[in-house]
């Protein structure tokens, strides 16, 4: 079973439909003792950090996940904001602190050039490839204004250029996240998916 | 390297899809849930839904039928059509909207639109920017009998982060004769935030100029995909013999 975490952020139902039609158990909760009997944590979420945080926060779930995840050892995948709360700190729209399941930072995109949002479908460069072996095109659907930073790059999964190499994914132990959005990627995302939890049947 | 998004645009009325011409005249085009099935079985790049009368009929829009069209659809979705509060984009945002697109509220609120942004990030709100030309340059078309001009309801936007335009010519509308190259150039000018250009896509001539002649990074279409045999895939390729980034 995976736990979807319902945390007033945004894109669960889209999650939900993915995981449906890769014929995954999966409910959506706050509740804790769901989470806590779940195989997998999936924390999916479109807004802002400071709000993703305290949503977190209102439901008790930023120590429980984090006993979850870091102490139990729990899968993990985290996706686009979902990617951003595990990091140290934020910076949207203001500095503070995040999950801190991987050290680093979330930054605002600063670029000349470039449109923010960097927004639409953008082709990864493959760092880790464990979770995307049957990845048939390599286009992902980005939309995001601010971007992970790891301390480590050992951290890293897949990147995608924009302006410069962007974090696209970071896979560290029973953690993985994406900053684009595999339920929104048509084939290459389901794919992905289905990989992933496949992997941690 | 960022692709070029091809988008249809499903317009909505309450019942069932329709086509306008110049914002008038709406003609039926058939079933939105059917239409949203084909579209993501051609792997289109995203999906634009807008209940065109929601805000002027003060109606909801139907959020039972918005799930319905979402269900079928593998890429992301924008939709719009009377929002007013908060509570109308958590309502959407909740059935798997990606990002909702406003316009009578933006006109009337500017302080809602910063609000919006604030609480689902600038990414969530994109802002329809319906202008028609006059002698005085482009303005604000809007049944509210509110006059703005592009240049002013731009800047506001900007100034309330909002992060993207959706950007159509009233008077290309529906018509199949080309963009408005001068509006779509006319924004850009303005502001750096992602724009879809909608109106008066053809022929594959047109997605050519629109794509050579500006940065544009997104193109909206509904009657060349209503009224033609081209599909969307017709338009990448042809953007891809002019070198132009796109997902195929």
């Amino acid at each position: 079973m995976v736990a979807i975490i319902d945390y007033g952020m945004g894109n669960v139902a889209s999650v939900q439909k993915a995981l449906n039609f890769l014929k995954i158990e999966n409910v959506i909760t706050d509740d804790h003792e769901v989470i806590k009997e779940a195989k997998t944590i999936l924390l999916p979420g479109v807004g802002s950090f400071v709000q993703g945080m305290k949503n977190l926060n209102d439901r008790g779930l930023v120590e429980l996940l984090t006993d979850e995840v870091i102490v139990r050892k729990k899968n993990f995948i985290g996706i686009c904001l979902g990617m951003q709360l595990i990091m140290e700190k934020g910076m949207e729209p203001f500095e503070s602190k995040g999950l801190g399941w991987v050290k680093g930072s979330v930054v605002k995109f600063e670029l000349q050039d470039l449109n923010v949002p960097h927004m639409g479908w953008n082709n990864i460069q493959v760092l880790n490839d464990t979770y995307y072996k049957e990845c048939q095109t390599d286009d992902f659907y980005f939309i995001h204004s601010y971007h992970v930073v790891p301390e480590s790059k050992k951290d890293i999964a897949t990147t995608v250029n924009y302006g410069f190499d962007v974090v696209a994914s970071i896979q560290k132990g029973n953690i993985f996240a994406t900053q684009f959005h595999p339920e929104k990627s048509q084939n290459a995302g389901l794919s992905l998916l289905k990989t992933f939890f496949e992997i941690n049947a | 390297m960022l692709k070029v998004r091809i988008i249809p645009v499903l317009s909505f009325n309450g019942f069932g899809l329709v086509k306008t011409k110049k914002f008038s005249n709406p003609r039926m085009v058939g079933n939105p849930v059917q239409a949203a099935r084909v579209y993501n079985s051609r792997g289109v790049d995203e999906l634009v839904f807008v209940d065109i009368f929601a805000s002027s009929q003060k109606r909801k829009i139907n959020l039972k039928l918005v799930a319905d069209v979402i269900k079928e659809c593998y890429m992301p979705v924008a939709i719009g059509g009377g929002i007013e509060t908060i509570e109308d984009i958590n309502n959407l945002l909740k059935i798997g909207a990606d990002k909702v697109i406003i316009k009578t509220k933006a006109l009337l609120d500017t302080k809602f639109i910063e609000e919006a942004v604030a609480f689902f990030g600038s990414q969530c709100i994109s802002i329809a920017i319906d202008a028609y030309a006059t002698t005085e340059g482009y303005k604000i078309f809007n049944k509210l009998n509110i006059e703005i001009s592009l240049e002013d309801f731009v800047n506001q936007m900007i100034s309330c982060k909002v992060g993207e335009f959706v950007v159509t010519s009233v008077d290309n509308d529906g018509m199949m004769d080309g963009f408005d190259i001068d509006l779509i150039k006319q924004v850009i000018q303005l502001t750096n935030i992602p724009i879809i250009a909608t109106g008066g896509g053809g022929g594959m001539e047109h997605y050519n100029e629109l794509f050579s002649q500006t940065k544009v990074q997104a193109v909206g279409s509904a009657s060349i995909f209503h009224f033609t045999q081209f599909t969307p895939l017709d338009i990448k390729n042809e953007l891809k013999s002019i070198g132009i980034p796109v997902r195929i």
